[in-house]
């Protein structure tokens, strides 16, 4: 078991040294130079030498590898250095600043959805081709196919000023700010774009999971002793179903970075999503790569979680 | 009072004024000597007089007595030696230091007076450097630059309650203030990055202004809404497609200036840009105080272009293209990767050169290579929006002079750099009015560049804000005026 995790961690290390190596050069790629996004739209007056300043003082005149060598090294250490573009901020302050605000919106749509999609998509999958199955599958496929970008935007528009303007001051949902995180109130629509992709892919991998283990041998053995339903549902046959249902949220973490930052953009919140976008459009070199590879950092983890996780569930899964 | 941006505000500081969203906040925390305000006139602030000597080597500023920084100590004229000595020193590498061109020295003979010494003239001077913003001295150098953009100390109307960069940018007034204590307490801006949201929280009444405009058609929509104000302004820059005159193609005279009657700019601009636009028939916007107004205009008139490349010896070749002494009229338009606002445009100029036998081939490229390509004469041309002088200041010396660092075209036109060189030793606005004039005759004569529009800038407020400009010139330097506006709940 230590040997495994050991292996596990030592492998996660390699991964995450290869992902900083190819961020840094990929940002290094990118046409551009991070000195003109300062200078705004072509209007300041600067010469050649007053740019070549601006760089030395930033170390971006020295040899490539000099400046991958300076910033893994003090990553090492901690030291995420200094952003380049918001000039005396700490790289570490700007992405523990915006992890929390990404996660508390991401944990909070991630427990409503399991809440609701766990008992949904065992109900559909007990009671195929029912009513309710054909309800949950429609709107599962609704949820997966509305792009988070629109539905974001239609909600605000509902709430912030339609709703208002046909029912007057409604307690609660009369309060909804069209952005920002500022009262608990601005929560509840980011959280409810989150939700419904969520929601929509959990229910249709558990309703499909319970299926198949529903018609599995242990079941009917279980059935066969004259177990009640209930129970054979219960620990037989969910138990097993949860599996894949693991493997998306261990996923789902993975993806939480490109998953919002539509979300993030739209209701304009300063979370993670947004900063990587921000950074990557202005060239901040120090924080893109700083940020990914934290990421890199939590992929490996959860991915190691997760595997220990089947183990705990599912007996059958020995770790070696 | 609450203002919208685009993007994070990534600090405080007097060289934090390249971004619109940066400026505003900048501008509200500190105060420059001199001005230029919403009509691009100048304005005194710190500075009570300014005076230029007739060599135009010397400018002497006296100061306002009894201003106040946040921090309670007075604001005197060692103040202004140690801001401009220290955003002018290359070793501090500052984006402003370009602005400073020309300064030798700045000395303070007495606590509210400010000389400043040239080296050489520089009529572009007073407008570029005496509008930094001025720090407190001993408080900057005590805990230096990097600090200073996250906690500034100024003069100016307001002072700094909270930043957080990327969510918003809370400022408070400033009881002692100069001018007055503001009457809007709390001055705020929020990052908000997507336009259609920044549009309905206007509707909704939760913010008051977009510094960083709307969608086009949302601040149309907005013009019609009593609860309004609208403010449409020109932009300095053109958007224009920069031609290389060394291509051979694109030599002759004859063939640019057939090429203007063949677009169709009223069309591009109503069709593509929402009709948020003006046609450019010069290289300076009309809301500059040096346009030449009496500039020859190349309307459209595809039969002219026709004529011209006929009488020119450009003839129809088999394929419909003409051609000259083996020279097939034919050349390559790059325009920038991803860029879909402006490659429609791109697309119908395609057109309607292909109507009078021109042929235009369209490609892409990201816009730093671009540059580099126009910089070096390797591109034949372009599209994208560049400043050729602005409103305040005509100087056009890096695009149409044979030395600028930004020569797309590769002019070299003797005249034409001695009027520049000219133009720059004069500080008179009079005497420099026929410089520039001439400078535009022949802007528009050559056909430096295919020059279509002048993007209309449109800024939004509630009318709940009170003391606003009428008709201003330009869209920013609105926000400067902050101090003087109230609100009415009513």
């Amino acid at each position: 078991m230590l040997s495994y995790i050991t292996r596990r961690l030592l492998q996660g290390a390699l991964v995450i040294f290869l992902i900083s190596l190819i961020t840094f050069a990929v940002m290094r790629l990118m046409p551009g130079d991070p000195v003109y996004m300062l200078l705004g739209e072509g209007e300041i007056r600067i010469s050649q030498e007053q740019i070549e300043a601006i760089k030395a003082k930033w170390g971006l005149d020295r040899p490539y590898y000099e400046q991958y060598l300076v910033w893994a090294w003090n990553l090492l250490r901690g030291d995420f250095g200094d952003s380049l573009i918001r000039t005396g901020v700490p790289v570490r302050e700007m992405i523990f600043e915006a992890i929390p605000v990404t996660a508390i919106i991401n944990v909070i749509a991630l427990f409503i959805s399991l809440a609701v999609a766990i008992p949904a998509g065992i109900w559909a999958g007990v009671k195929r081709n029912s009513a309710f199955d054909y309800a949950s599958a429609v709107g599962s496929t609704l949820g997966v196919s509305l792009p988070n970008f629109w539905l974001g935007l239609m909600l605000i528009v509902l709430f912030v000023l339609y709703i208002p303007q046909w029912f007057g001051d409604i307690p609660l949902i009369g309060k909804i700010p069209p952005f920002g995180l500022r009262s608990w109130q601005g929560y509840i629509l980011p959280v409810l774009v989150l939700t419904t992709e969520q929601l929509a892919v959990v229910t249709r991998v558990m309703r499909a999971a319970t299926i198949e283990a529903l018609g599995q041998d242990y079941v009917r053995t279980a059935y066969a002793k004259g177990l009640a339903k209930y129970v054979v549902i219960t620990r037989h046959a969910v138990r097993n179903a949860l599996l894949p249902v693991v493997t998306v949220i261990g996923f789902r973490i993975a993806f939480i970075l490109s998953g919002t930052i539509v979300v993030e953009t739209v209701f304009a919140i300063p979370g993670i999503g947004r900063l990587f976008t921000d950074s990557v459009f202005r060239l901040d070199y120090q924080v893109v790569q700083s940020l990914v590879v934290v990421l890199a950092v939590l992929v490996v983890l959860v991915n190691l979680l997760t595997d220990l996780t089947y183990a705990i569930i599912d007996p059958r899964i020995r770790i070696e | 009072m609450t203002w919208m941006g685009h993007q994070e505000v990534s600090g405080l500081g007097p060289d934090n004024v390249g971004p619109t969203v940066e400026w505003v906040m900048v501008i509200n925390i500190h105060n420059p000597l001199v001005a230029i305000d919403e009509f691009n006139e100048v304005e005194m602030v710190l500075a009570k007089s300014v005076d230029v000597s007739d060599d135009g080597l010397t400018y002497t500023f006296q100061l306002n007595e009894g201003v106040k920084f946040h921090d309670g100590t007075e604001f005197t004229a060692e103040d202004v030696v140690y801001t401009y000595d220290f955003y002018r020193n290359p070793e501090n590498g500052a984006s402003i230091a370009g602005e400073f061109t020309g300064v030798g020295s700045v000395e303070a003979p007495d606590k509210y007076t400010v000389v400043v010494n040239m080296e050489s003239v520089n009529a572009a001077s007073l407008t570029g450097w005496a509008g930094t913003a001025i720090v407190q001295s001993k408080y900057h150098a005590e805990v230096g630059e990097e600090t200073y953009r996250t906690a500034p100390i100024g003069t100016g109307p307001y002072k700094l309650k909270e930043w957080r960069p990327a969510e918003f940018t809370e400022l408070e007034a400033f009881d002692d203030h100069f001018r007055g204590r503001p009457n809007i307490d709390v001055l705020r801006q929020d990052v908000v990055p997507e336009p259609s949201v920044r549009m309905i929280a206007l509707q909704s009444g939760e913010a008051d202004s977009a510094v960083w405009p709307l969608l086009v058609e949302d601040s149309v929509f907005l013009e019609s809404d009593p609860g309004f104000v609208v403010y449409r302004t020109l932009a300095n820059s053109i958007k224009h497609l920069p031609l290389n005159l060394r291509t051979p193609a694109l030599s002759d005279k004859m063939v640019r200036k057939a090429m203007m009657h063949a677009l169709d700019r009223q069309r591009i601009i109503d069709d593509l840009w929402n009709g948020a636009a003006q046609i450019s028939h010069s290289n300076l916007s009309p809301a500059s105080p040096y346009y030449n107004a009496d500039l020859p205009q190349y309307e459209y008139d595809p039969a002219k272009a026709n004529a011209m490349l006929d009488d020119a010896g450009w003839l129809a070749g088999a394929d419909g293209t003409r051609e000259k002494d083996g020279v097939k009229l034919t050349f390559t338009c790059t325009t920038i990767t991803g860029d879909q606002a402006r490659r429609p445009i791109a697309e119908l100029a395609q057109q309607m050169f292909a109507e009078v036998g021109i042929d235009m081939q369209l490609e892409e490229a990201p816009v730093a290579s671009i540059l580099q390509s126009l910089r070096e004469g390797t591109m034949d041309c372009s599209l994208f929006n560049w400043t050729y002088g602005t409103a305040i200041e005509p100087d056009p010396f890096s695009t149409l002079h044979s030395t600028g660092g930004n020569n797309f075209s590769g002019i070299n036109n003797p005249r034409l750099d001695e009027l520049i060189e000219t133009g720059l030793q004069v500080v008179d606005p009079a005497k420099r009015m026929p410089i520039y004039h001439e400078i535009q005759e022949i802007f528009v004569d050559e056909v430096v560049a295919l020059n279509l529009q002048f993007d209309e800038w449109i800024n939004v407020f509630n009318t709940r804000i009170k003391g606003l400009p009428e008709n201003p010139k330009t869209g920013d330097p609105i926000y400067q005026q902050a101090y003087k506006w109230w609100i009415d709940e009513s």
